[in-house]
């Protein structure tokens, strides 16, 4: 547990890092460093966004599947490392 | 009783008039007999004298005589009079009898002036039967349809625009119906979101973050993660938009520290006891690290696998272990094993696949190490490899990495029968399996075997008078074989060029340009005349023989200046990880002017070889003299 807490705490500390979601299958965060509605929004769009892209990568080839997530935009960066059961989402200002 | 005489006066008036009527209907018909029968029968000429009379009295003006006698009769008796009075007063009675009658309002009604507009009431009344309001409709329907041929016929002339925008509106209405239920779609699964928020309770999510799967999750992914957050690209760089002019040319010449391997919690203020760097991942390198005396709590002995690849600060894993580990190598032939020495004398295998960080240990037994360990090595080929520890109290074992239990091997290196040797550093031969030399603790370095007609110490090379600190073959490959080169540091502040080849027992040439204890030494893997140095006052020296012999082609020093206890090369020879007594492996730049070897090194180096016996002989012909005399 202490070490799952000293990762979030590294990354978190991550120069540029916005915050850090974890969220289950179903959208439903489970932990945070984001407030509780910025939280419920990143978690909700950014696992149908997921969703879609596995589903993308997977109809094209059934044998593939999403492994790595990276959304840059103009201010921020959302990262994304799907697994089965869960989502970790990092949100990032790769400019600073 | 007046109503009663009201009312029969009435029904006799009533009757009197019907009388009346019918009476006239009499004298009609009578007249119009009368003026039928007139032409045919003569008047009688008392007719004629009563016509005549009449007519004077009518000229006389005194008219109807049997009026003035009626009032005082019934009415019907003045009808009846006037009937038989004067047949041509017709016109003068209904006046008369009009006088009489407006007594009666209800007769005035039926004959007044007004009896036009209550028979045209009448009239209307039977007009507003249904059968007249009925037919309207179907006019108007008629009259309907015409105006809605009308227009259609319009619409079909103005063209076809009219019906795309009829389309494209009845688009708009469908694509904002659609943009209406996706927004409440949205919104119910936001609500669901959030009501599905509410139900994922602390205790839920302390249940999830507790299992087994959340957390090998995590491990994977935040490793990415940090990685990808590490990984500073920037796609986004235009080369047409500006140029960044930059001296690229003395970085060549350059050996820079640029990187710094150090976790908070794990490596910091404990000495670094040895490096290794992955034959499989040649960006993996282990470092091993004593104990930190400010931590009793911690684990003793810690094992770091640090990236070069990534710019992670952490490193990709972390291995404990119960001792203070003394040395550590990745198992050359399996990518997932890192194998350790302790202080204790145990050696200690870890498993990468595993995700426990404690190890599995050999046996504390008389029949293997009692000894810190201080040399390990893995020797020979993929199907035949050993792992080679020695002890400080001279003992050696083979052990296979299937087996830990007990070695397969265990020999005393003993120079002469009786004196065990201290060994604090060995090396292999380049692709030999059975000659090694080892450093000692007196200042000795000794050659020996593992097999053959005399195992054990076969060699003895003294010179240094401090203890060896470490001992290297020369290993770069090439047409010429030099890996009868050994290099060695000791803490009498100098290195020293041995060859084993040779039949002198004495140094090639000996490095004094440092004024410290030098810890640790090692030949470049691709340049052949090149090695690394580094000293207890942080400085890592780099010596390229075919340049100068005398002093480091490049020095650089560690920031803060701590003792430089161990350096490697990686396998590309473009990197050299230092580790310090801080906790902290630098990773050092080699400039590729000095790294990258040119075509004609290997010649040189020979010149270079020659001229340095050539300086020996002479100073062993020298001593001689001297000696001499």
């Amino acid at each position: 547990m202490s070490e799952i807490e000293e990762t979030i705490k590294r990354i978190q500390s991550h120069k540029g890092v916005i915050g850090i979601i974890i969220v289950n299958n179903e959208g439903i965060p489970i932990r945070t460093t984001l407030d509780n509605s910025t939280t419920v929004q990143y978690a909700g769009l950014v696992h149908q966004l997921t969703m879609k892209a596995r589903s993308t990568v997977r109809d094209i080839d059934p044998q593939n599947d999403l492994t790595f997530l990276r959304l840059r935009s103009k201010k921020h960066e959302i990262m994304v490392a799907p697994d089965k059961d869960y989502l970790l989402i990092t949100i990032q200002n790769p400019s600073e | 009783m007046s109503d009663r005489l009201d009312r029969k006066a009435e029904l006799e008036r009533k009757k009197a008039r019907l009388a009346q009527i019918r009476a006239e209907k009499l004298s009609k018909t009578s007249r119009k007999e009368e003026v039928k029968k007139a032409p045919v029968t003569v008047a009688s000429d008392l007719d004629k004298k009563r016509q005549e009379a009449s007519k004077i009295i009518e000229e006389l003006g005194i008219d109807n005589f049997a009026t003035a006698v009626a009032p005082s009769a019934s009415p019907k008796k003045t009808g009846t009079v006037e009937r038989d009075g004067a047949g041509e007063g017709n016109a003068y009675r209904p006046r008369c009898n009009s006088m009489d009658w407006d007594l009666e309002p209800s007769l005035v009604e039926l004959q007044g002036d007004q009896l036009v507009p209550t028979w045209q009431i009448k009239q209307t009344k039977l007009g507003q039967s249904k059968i007249t309001l009925t037919s309207i409709p179907p006019k108007e329907v008629v009259s309907y349809a015409k105006e809605t041929q009308t227009p259609v016929q319009q619409q079909e002339q103005e063209s076809e625009d009219e019906l795309e925008n009829y389309k494209d509106v009845q688009q708009e209405k469908i694509e904002k119906q659609i943009l209406e239920e996706e927004a409440a779609e949205k919104e119910q699964q936001l609500k669901l979101e959030q009501e599905m928020i509410q139900e994922l309770s602390e205790d839920d999510k302390r249940l999830i973050e507790s299992s087994e799967p959340y957390q090998a999750f995590f491990l994977r992914s935040s490793k990415f993660v940090e990685r990808a957050l590490a990984h500073q690209v920037d796609i986004f760089t235009e080369y047409s938009s500006q140029m960044d002019e930059e001296g690229e040319m003395d970085r060549g010449m350059k050996l820079s520290a640029n990187r710094i391997f150090s976790d908070e919690r794990w490596s910091r203020f404990r000495m670094v006891t040895s490096l290794d760097w992955s034959t499989h991942h040649p960006e993996l390198c282990v470092a091993s690290y004593g104990t930190n005396e400010e931590a009793p709590y911690e684990p003793e002995g810690v094992a770091l696998v640090w990236n070069s690849k990534y710019k992670t600060t952490t490193p990709e894993y972390i291995f404990q272990c119960q001792s203070s580990v003394t040395a550590s190598c990745f198992a050359k032939f399996h990518p997932n094993l890192v194998i350790g020495g302790t202080y204790s004398g145990q050696i200690v295998l870890w498993d990468n696949r595993v995700n426990k960080r404690t190890a599995q240990r050999s046996k504390l037994s008389t029949a293997a190490h009692t000894h810190p360990v201080y040399c390990i090595d893995v020797v020979g080929t993929q199907n035949a490899h050993n792992l080679i520890t020695i002890s400080t109290d001279g003992k050696m074992c083979s052990w296979s990495l299937d087996m830990l239990s007990q070695p397969l091997e265990a020999m005393e290196l003993q120079h002469k029968q009786s004196k065990s040797v201290a060994v604090t550093s060995m090396a292999f031969q380049q692709n030999n399996v059975n000659n090694f030399a080892i450093g000692a603790e007196d200042g000795s370095v000794y050659t020996a075997c593992r097999h053959g007609s005399k195992t054990g110490i076969s060699e003895i090379y003294e010179g240094h008078t401090g203890p060896v600190s470490s001992i290297d073959f020369h290993r770069c490959p090439g047409q010429l074989d030099f890996s009868h080169l050994l290099l060695t540091s000791s803490f009498d502040w100098t290195i020293k060029l041995w060859s084993i080849k040779s039949g002198s027992r004495t140094c090639l040439h000996s490095f004094e340009d440092r004024s410290d204890c030098v810890y640790d030494v090692s030949w470049s893997p691709t340049h052949p005349g090149l090695f690394a140095s580094g000293d207890c006052a942080g400085r890592v020296d780099l010596w390229n023989f075919n340049a100068d012999t005398e002093v480091p082609v490049v020095t650089t020093v560690l920031d803060s200046a701590p003792a430089c206890n161990k350096l490697r090369w990686n396998s590309s020879g473009t990197q050299i990880a230092v580790g310090d007594n801080m906790g902290r492996v630098h990773l050092c730049e080699v400039g590729e002017q000095i790294g990258t070897p040119r075509p004609d090194e290997w010649t040189r180096f020979v010149n270079t070889l020659t001229e340095i016996r050539n300086i020996q002989q002479e100073d062993e012909e020298a001593r001689m003299v001297a000696r001499q005399h």
